[in-house]
């Protein structure tokens, strides 16, 4: 292939204008466990598989939904130990936010920032980009008036960013869109977001779901949680 | 001699109901020498805050200009206006980062809340410690006298015009009492639709 | 994000930019100015179901009382508090920071982080400070392993004490506990020796004075009385000591008015998440 003469180093441009190292990045985050972002009129739902290569593994050693403040939360598709560096990056940029303005970062200033790191790995020396994509979601104040609005972003592998109602990454990422499309509307609740996100997940999913090979993340005006395997349990009863 | 008394100068501010006050002299000298009767201590933040700095004027400068930099950034990264709240946490913040080198300067903040519209005062100390209290908070090298005229002069809920009243004659005779301040003063009165700001007559002596 | 390519201009740490300035401020004879202290009586026990520490609300700059009601037990976790003596923006800044770096233990550990923890944080940094960063911290908290009353000092030395008292009113506050104090009390009982003790140290110490506030923390609550006791209450003025309006000469005047374009209720609505 042609683009191969110009993917030794990933920061040199292919005659087409391409940094074809980014766009590998992207082929890790298509083949990386499906996740699904919905957005509701009060909070926001994440759903993710974790599904585990094999019956020995301890299933709840390990989570991919993670708080970064009590009211900000992140999930990926990718890889895992790309993901555990942004969490940390995350949390500590959203201290030291704190620490200067005494008051929890907005959800799109932490976004833009986190793009930032993200965009610093396609530019420097001697490093790769991130093979992951986030979602990351929060409820914040709205500029205008003093109503919490829920807010869902995209961060990509070259730090591109952006804002969805609904969204899937990861394998099948098509189908689901096309489902989500289908499916979604402005005035959802935030169970019938969470229905809907277990269903959109269950689309493509191999093999049989259940609370232990799937996670789900609330973030309400109480703030973002990963729920316990019991409560997804719930939300699984409900679903055909 | 303290190096925060080399200039001159004190700055006060008040809280009124719905509205809030900030004054300074405007005296600028080199110890007992007067150079200027003229040099504003008090800047604008925004449409609703003052910022008021007392010591020496070299750092005034500074610093004042320093968080302006800070400030215009996050206004234009965050696509809002600062709160006062915001603004005290990153000024102590910016003041104890220079906790063994700190600028001879004594902050004053007054200003209402860009959606509420709350009165908002704090001070803090040279490195930074806030205090933000319900009633009145005074900088500056006739710091004394300021206390004991606002401890008897405020009260609460006072409309605007009396707030005028009460922190010009608490500033005026606490610095008639201290050589190096005075000269001249300032008052800003900021309430919701407006600030009006009021040059004083003063002793010049 | 503190890197070539995309710097921000939050540096952190200290910064020693005017220190050679202010050396020779000093020595060409200018006093260096005097930060806020606070005198202070700040105290921890523990008592049947967790601690209580308490702290009175001066704040002195000399001799000038600076704050009648400042704060002086700071928040380092839910199941932690840090009473603070010595400078007040040493306590204020040193509590803040130690507080986010146990959020950020928390985060990345997944449980409640020790009181040890915390206490091990505290004394590592003052120690690196050599005792320029003049804190003298009581620190409560209850974790897995039970109650937790700490005293660190500013040069990073600590006790781990069943009740402590710091700041110049400790030898008041101190006394109360020595003839009173004894193990498995009562929350009640305990409150009101921790209340008496902060006020032998508001009425017997000159750097320690206004009201008495305490925080209690049990196994699984936390319950900050902030203000538990107004000790001295200003008196009411009898004469008013009102200016008539237009007492003070004006030279000139200048308006600056806005349109107002917005106004909305204070307070954030809380969403229906039925």
């Amino acid at each position: 292939m042609a683009s191969e003469r110009y993917s030794f180093s990933l920061t040199t441009f292919s005659p087409s204008g391409k940094l074809v190292q980014i766009e590998y990045a992207l082929a890790a985050v298509s083949a990386g466990a499906s996740t699904v972002g919905i957005k509701s009129a009060n909070g926001i739902v994440f759903a993710t598989e974790n599904k585990q290569k094999s019956l020995l593994y301890d299933e709840n050693s390990m989570h991919k939904i993670e708080n970064i403040t009590d009211n900000i939360g992140m999930v990926y598709s990718g890889m895992g130990p790309d993901y555990r560096l942004l969490v940390r990056q995350a949390r500590k940029i959203a201290q030291n936010y704190y620490m200067i303005y005494n008051e929890s970062i907005p959800t799109s200033q932490l976004v833009q920032r986190i793009a930032g790191v993200m965009q610093e790995y396609t530019q420097s020396g001697g490093v790769r980009p991130f093979g992951v994509s986030l979602l990351i979601c929060g409820m914040e104040p709205c500029p205008t008036s003093n109503k919490m609005i829920p807010l869902l972003f995209q961060c990509d592998p070259s730090g591109a960013y952006f804002a969805w109602k609904a969204t899937a990454m990861g394998k099948n990422s098509v189908n689901g869109k096309t489902f989500l499309e289908k499916r979604y509307s402005d005035d959802l609740e935030l169970d019938d977001a969470a229905h809907i996100a277990i269903l959109t997940l269950k689309e493509s999913f191999e093999g049989q779901m259940n609370e232990t090979n799937i996670e789900v993340g609330i973030c309400d005006a109480n703030g973002f949680r990963r729920l316990d395997p019991a409560t997804v349990k719930d939300y699984l009863a409900n679903i055909p | 001699m303290s190096i925060m008394a080399y200039n001159g100068g004190c700055v006060v501010a008040m809280k009124g109901k719905e509205c809030v006050a900030i004054a300074t002299d405007l005296r600028f000298g080199l110890q007992a020498q007067t150079i200027d009767t003229n040099f504003e201590k008090v800047f604008p933040v925004n449409k609703h805050m003052y910022l008021g700095l007392a010591g020496l004027q070299t750092d005034i400068i500074t610093v004042y200009k320093r968080l302006m930099f800070r400030k215009n950034l996050y206004e234009i990264r965050e696509n809002r206006v600062m709160q006062p709240e915001r603004f005290a946490a990153m000024l102590s913040s910016f003041l104890y980062e220079h906790r063994f080198g700190p600028y001879f300067i004594e902050p004053v903040i007054a200003g209402l809340d860009p959606k509420t519209f709350k009165p908002f005062i704090c001070n803090m100390d040279l490195i930074g410690c806030a205090n933000m209290p319900d009633d009145f908070v005074v900088a500056g090298t006739c710091e004394e006298q300021l206390f004991g005229m606002c401890e008897t002069l405020w009260r609460e809920n006072m409309e605007p015009d009396d707030l005028f009243e009460t922190i010009s004659q608490a500033m005026l005779n606490a610095f008639d009492r201290d050589a190096i301040s005075g000269w001249g003063a300032k008052v800003y009165i900021i309430e919701k639709d407006k600030v009006t700001i009021r040059k004083l007559k003063t002793r010049m002596d | 994000m503190n890197s070539v390519l995309a710097p921000e201009i939050e540096q952190h740490g200290f910064n020693f930019s005017n220190c050679r300035r202010n050396e020779k401020l000093i020595h060409d004879g200018f006093k260096p100015p005097k930060a806020t202290k606070t005198g202070t009586t700040i105290v921890g026990i523990i008592y049947k179901h967790g601690v209580i520490l308490g702290a009175d609300t001066r704040a002195t700059s000399g001799n000038i009382v600076s704050d009648k009601n400042c704060e002086k037990i700071h928040f380092l976790a839910k199941n932690m508090y840090c009473c603070g003596a010595g400078t007040a923006a040493d306590t204020e800044m040193t509590t803040k920071m130690i507080a986010s770096q146990l959020e950020l233990h928390r985060l990345n550990t997944n449980r409640v982080v020790p009181v040890p923890c915390a206490s091990t944080l505290l004394k590592q940094y003052l120690f690196r400070y050599q005792g320029h960063v003049s804190a003298a911290l009581v620190l409560g908290g209850v974790d897995n392993q039970g109650p937790h009353i700490y005293c660190i000092y500013p040069h990073g030395s600590t006790d781990k004490l069943p009740y402590a008292t710091m700041g110049s009113g400790s030898l008041a506050a101190m006394s109360v506990f020595e003839s009173r104090w004894k193990p498995d009390m009562e929350e009640e009982e305990g409150k009101k020796l921790v209340r008496d003790a902060i006020a032998a140290g508001i009425f017997n110490d000159l750097g320690s004075g206004s009201n008495v506030d305490l925080c209690i923390i049990r196994k699984d609550s936390t319950q900050y009385l902030r203000n538990y006791e107004l000790a001295n209450e200003k008196g009411v003025r009898n004469l008013d000591y009102t200016y008539k309006r237009g007492t003070t000469g004006v030279l000139s005047v200048k308006k600056i008015a806005f349109d107002v374009v917005e106004e909305s209720t204070s307070g954030i609505e809380k969403m229906d998440t039925n």
